[in-house]
């Protein structure tokens, strides 16, 4: 048996970004380990210089082009997962940028915060390759369990605490259903490979356990995108979580879930939208209307933006409803709004982990009249707050717009329909949008202190990138859109 | 053969049906965490079987990653258990509810 | 857009679009205190703007208006085949010569007037932002294009209103918010829709007209439906409109002015130049409707004046009634229809934003714009007092001034719409009898019109002034004020007496865009 043994034969250039991450993670480790308590601040360096490390070889293989294929099919290299791996890396960067000053300044552990960090970033990048339940799995857990450690970082604070207990309650809870769904799908086809399982459930007649299997999927990974009904735990993990964690959270995590749920959809059950559409046609109505609805009363900007992040994921499986009928149109829609979101929700993040240097809240009306101590920084909230709203010019506009174009390029009653509810809830997001930018700008400061707010240097990076990136990407939506042009998940399935 | 294997997966489906039960009914964390790995091991007796079934060993393999995955989130979980008791003197789920809304 | 692209680069509307925004970004450098360096920038910018704007006003070649000229198309984003096409034709020159006009002004204007809470930078940054999105709107011929230019406006209209507004500016600001992005949420579906169902993906304006009949009808009146609203609560039309005298009263002066005089063209703007020529079919099933929303507009606005209290709500409810004229004009679909709604959209610009101007300067003199408190005003302040005389005259309808052109073809216009036997929807009554009531009721509200524009002018300028205002000093007209105002009351005087200096450039674009219409 061991003689059969035929050892993989592994692209090193493909897997680069991979490789570059782990490395990363090694050296934090042993420099963590052979540093003083006192003297962690190169933790934050190393780690961001790793992830644009890793940048270098995602270029050269976007420039490079082609589909790598490895391991038989389970792990690929494309424009698809190319494109994640990018956004992963860059939002990984800027939660980096983020937490510098939060984390230095807390009584927390410095480095293993980032070691952490850096685990999830791998399980997300891996996520974006994987094409098999196996290596969907593996991703899946990789992202997930160092963040539950991360959203109970401030240890002593009982809030921390609930936010890390909550999640990973719900978090473990929902990939066990998800893995029972993977079991039964692999009894029914016998191979754990995601394009094979398409072919085998492709026929007339499809089993009630195919049923039951998909269902169990798409609810195991709704947990992960908070998906209403399964969103529970996202406004209190958001809200009791470090902030930088919670931008790291509804950012980049959020991302990682949406491509777990396109990489299955699309490359295990392209033939079986019978089943998927409706599922995601009810997800996606449930998740706007209770996102929206809930986030008009909220009075923590925090936990405001969670339910907001709720919303947000409602438009973006708003597409998956009309897979079937424009394919991979759906992809790109999604990856796009992806992008955009990941932006403009990071930029609004900083600038509330920025104005709390001072106001030691996350209150809404602890913001007050923020323009007349910090008026940068109210601007950029507002910018924000409106991409995320979608008022042109500002980014936020080409994401849905392309929600739109996708789903009434469909011509169907879903649709349409689904068209009209996304415009709905647009309106009703502006009010609780606008409510924040209207208490920073245009109401009073609520104790007369006009004292500046002092913003490292860190987080004023990290607040330039995400606003300049959100008002490029309104004005020249190509330079997003076009990096998706030929991002694919279909083209890998054989049509039987 | 075929009886054999139905058998397997009833056993799985009780598992997974006792699992789901306990989380959403126990109060207990630790408790909550065994249920969790009682749907996890049905998800192992399932896949054990199919691939005896289908005589491919991915499904073994498959089984072999979940038992390793499941020992880290059981570690991070008991941690997590664990902090909480000491910030709350309880491991009851139920009155981890300071934030609303 | 596409950099590489030569002729984006050279052409004049480029620069006539985006040199507001670059004005802006430097006085992003500039620090707040250094006021005055603030406005001499604003001021340079808009100039430059005008100038620009100017020599493509004047490079124009009048002897074939009917053509899009300075056409540049470029790729702008290629994934969705969104184009960069701009180019100006005789229906949108006369708007883009409006905005040029009235964005200086308002600078102008606003050298010793910036509202209260003051901070001129960022009030006259956001004067800027405005004039590129609309310049934008108006040279736009790629839906998308014109969809972005259309809502650049709404941030900076939101933010002028709700910061420097009157006491109720926070919940005006918000209504006129969500009003106008519901309606955009409609537009951008129905434009999506065209791209699709017209079958050829394609957003450009100049294209899509001879391409979306073969769209079903039943279709094509969803989408004129969406674009009805959209454009509607822009102009606005009579259920939508509630948002107006809300966002007129509260915005602060310039604010106002510029929402008079451009951002409600818009609306009307994107019937004439979309809605219409792209779905000629649809708008002949729309027109009883249209037609009838228009004339409840001018009376219930006119009515809605006779009860108002305050100057600034009582000009607002008389903007929704002079857009109804114009609306009306639009439903005949007729060539003269169209020139005289494009005539009415100037000369409502001139004479209402005129109107706004005095009011502002009223209620910083008086601190009041309660009607029943003011009185006087020519014998405090006379020039001020014969200024809001002659916009009150024109506002009505006077003949010899801009007003009379806006009113009265429009209500003629309705003598003889097209498809005149088409008996429509509205119970069997052929279009014809229709209109000619709509006529008739029209030409009722100018009575209207008089009545409450007369009874505006004589409470305020004549008369004594009232006791608390007796002994205070009431400056007259000051510098600033006669620079802003002087070219306006030129032109509402010009154009009265010489109205073919619109209608020449309008015909010669109206003419076969509508017999395209009709036969398509």
């Amino acid at each position: 048996m061991l003689l059969g043994f035929e050892a993989p034969s592994i692209d090193f250039h493909a897997l680069a970004p991979e490789i570059v991450v782990t490395a990363t993670l090694a050296v934090l480790i042993l420099v963590d380990a052979f540093t003083p308590k006192q003297a962690k601040s190169a933790q934050s360096s190393i780690a961001g210089l790793g992830l644009l490390l890793a940048l270098v070889p995602v270029v050269t293989l976007a420039v490079d082009g082609g589909t790598r294929v490895m391991f038989e099919g389970a792990f690929v290299v494309d424009t698809f997962s190319l494109v994640l791996t990018g956004l992963f890396l860059v939002s990984g960067y800027v939660v980096i940028l983020l937490s510098q000053t939060y984390i230095a300044e807390g009584d927390y552990w410095e480095g293993e915060y980032y070691q952490l960090l850096l685990a999830s970033i791998l399980g997300m990048m891996v996520m974006a390759s994987a094409r098999d339940l196996i290596t969907v799995f593996i991703a899946l857990e990789l992202l997930s369990i160092p963040a539950y450690m991360l959203a109970a970082w401030r240890k002593r604070d009982l809030r921390s605490d609930e936010a890390g207990i909550k999640y990973y309650l719900m978090g473990v809870f929902a990939s066990a259903v998800l893995l029972y769904g993977m079991s039964l799908l692999y009894g029914l086809t016998g191979t754990t490979m995601l394009s094979e399982i398409a072919t085998k459930l492709a026929g007339e007649d499809v089993p009630s356990a195919a049923v039951l299997a998909i269902v169990f999927i798409v609810v195991g990974f709704g947990f992960k995108v908070s998906a209403v009904p399964f969103h529970t735990w996202a406004p209190d993990t958001y809200e009791g979580a470090p902030t930088p964690v919670t931008a790291f959270l509804a950012v980049a995590s959020k991302a990682a879930g949406f491509v777990a749920l396109m990489i299955v959809v699309f490359g295990a059950f392209p033939f079986r939208v019978d089943i998927v559409e409706p599922l995601f046609w009810a997800l996606a109505v449930a998740t706007m209307f209770v996102g929206n609805l809930i986030a008009l009363r909220q009075t923590n900007v925090v936990r405001m933006l969670a339910y907001s992040g709720i919303a947000q994921a409602g438009y973006m499986l708003a597409p998956l409803a009309v897979a079937g009928t424009v394919g991979d149109a759906a992809v790109q829609s999604i990856l796009i709004y992806l992008m955009i979101y990941a932006t403009m929700n990071l930029g609004a993040f900083a600038v509330v982990i920025a104005a709390s240097r001072k106001t030691r809240s996350g209150e809404l009306t602890s913001f007050a009249g923020l323009v007349r101590y910090a008026p940068g920084l109210a601007v950029a909230m507002a910018m924000f707050l409106f991409s995320l709203a979608g008022i042109p010019p500002l980014g936020g506009w080409f994401a849905k717009f392309g929600i739109f174009k996708t789903l009434v390029e469909a011509d169907s009653a879903a649709g349409y329909s689904l068209a009209i509810i996304v415009g709905v809830n647009s309106v009703i997001a502006l009010f609780y949008y606008a409510r924040v930018a209207k208490t920073m700008i245009m109401d009073d400061v609520p104790d007369g202190d006009l004292s500046p707010v002092q913003v490292p240097v860190s987080l004023r990076a990290a607040i330039s990138i995400t606003l300049v990136l959100t008002v490029v990407f309104g004005i020249l939506p190509q330079l997003v859109a076009g990096l998706t042009d030929n991002a694919t998940l279909l083209s890998a399935v054989a049509v039987p | 053969m075929d009886l054999m294997l139905n058998q397997f997966l009833f056993l799985g489906a009780i598992l997974f049906c006792i699992g789901v039960y306990g989380v959403l009914a126990r109060r207990n964390a630790v408790m909550v965490l065994m249920s969790i790995e009682l749907i996890l091991n049905s998800v192992n007796i399932n896949l054990v079987a199919f691939s005896t079934m289908w005589g491919v060993a991915s499904g073994a393999v498959f089984a072999l990653f979940v038992i390793a995955v499941a020992a880290a989130e059981v570690g991070v979980g008991l941690a997590l258990v664990l902090m909480l008791y000491r910030n709350m003197r309880s491991i009851d789920v139920d009155r981890v509810d300071l934030m609303k809304g | 857009m596409d950099f590489t692209s030569g002729q984006f680069w050279t052409s004049p509307i480029t620069y006539m679009v985006f040199v507001p925004v670059v004005g802006a970004l430097v006085m992003l450098l500039v620090p707040k205190a250094n006021e005055t360096a603030h406005k001499v920038l604003a001021l340079v910018t808009s100039l430059v703007t005008a100038a620009i704007g100017i020599s493509i006003l004047t490079a124009f070649n009048y002897d074939s208006a009917g053509e899009l000229q300075g056409v540049v198309d470029t790729d702008w984003i290629p994934f969705i085949n969104a184009n960069w096409i701009v180019g100006v034709d005789g229906i949108s020159l006369p708007m883009i010569a409006l905005t040029l006009l009235i964005v200086p002004l308002c600078v102008v204007y606003s050298w010793d007037h910036i509202p209260s809470p003051g901070n001129a930078k960022a009030f006259l940054i956001l004067i800027l932002v405005l004039d590129t999105g609309m310049l934008g709107s108006f040279v736009a011929q790629d839906l998308i294009l014109f969809f972005v230019f259309f809502e650049v406006v709404l941030l900076p209209m939101y933010f002028m209103i709700g910061v420097w507004g009157g006491e109720n500016r926070q919940y005006a600001s918000i209504k006129f918010f969500l009003y106008t992005l519901f309606g955009s949420a409609l537009m951008i579906v129905a434009f999506i829709s065209l791209y699709f169902l017209s079958g050829a993906e394609t957003f450009s304006m100049i294209e899509l007209p001879g391409l979306a009949q073969s769209i079903t009808h039943g279709w094509q009146l969803v989408i004129f439906g969406g674009m009805l609203i959209g454009f509607g609560i822009k102009v606005p039309m009579f259920p939508v409109h509630t948002w107006l005298p809300d966002a007129h009263t509260q915005a602060p002066t310039v604010g106002s002015v510029i929402l008079a005089a451009v951002l409600l063209k818009l609306g009307t703007y994107g019937f004439i130049r979309i809605a219409i020529p792209i779905l000629p079919e649809a708008a002949r099933s729309y027109q009883w409707l249209i037609g009838l929303l228009a004339v409840i507009g001018i009376i219930y606005g006119a009515l809605c004046c006779l009860a108002q209290t305050d100057m600034k709500r009582l000009i607002a409810f008389s903007s929704v009634a002079h857009m109804g004229y114009v609306m009306l004009a639009i439903a005949t679909l007729t060539t003269f229809g169209i020139n005289a709604a494009i005539f009415g959209m100037v000369a409502h610009g001139l004479i209402t934003g005129m109107l706004f101007f005095v009011a502002g300067s009223t209620k910083e003199r008086y601190h009041t714009l309660e009607i029943k408190r003011l009185g006087g005003l020519l014998k405090q302040a006379p020039r001020m007092g014969w200024i809001l005389g002659l916009a009150t005259m024109a506002s009505l309808g006077l003949p010899g001034l801009a007003g009379f052109w806006g009113e009265f073809p429009a209500i003629l216009s309705a003598y003889d719409p097209t498809n005149a036997d088409y008996s429509t929807g509205f119970f069997g009554v052929s279009n014809l009898v229709l209109f000619r009531v709509f006529m008739v009721v029209a030409a009722i509200g100018t009575v209207f019109a008089a009545g409450y524009l007369l009874f505006l002018f004589q409470r305020v300028a004549f008369g004594v002034p009232s006791e608390e205002f007796e002994h205070e000093p009431i400056p007259d007209v000051n510098r600033f004020e006669w620079i802003a105002w002087v070219p306006m009351l030129v032109l509402i005087v010009v154009l009265g007496v010489y109205p073919n200096l619109i209608f020449s450039v309008t015909d010669s674009t109206v003419a076969p865009m509508m017999q395209l219409a009709a036969g398509g």
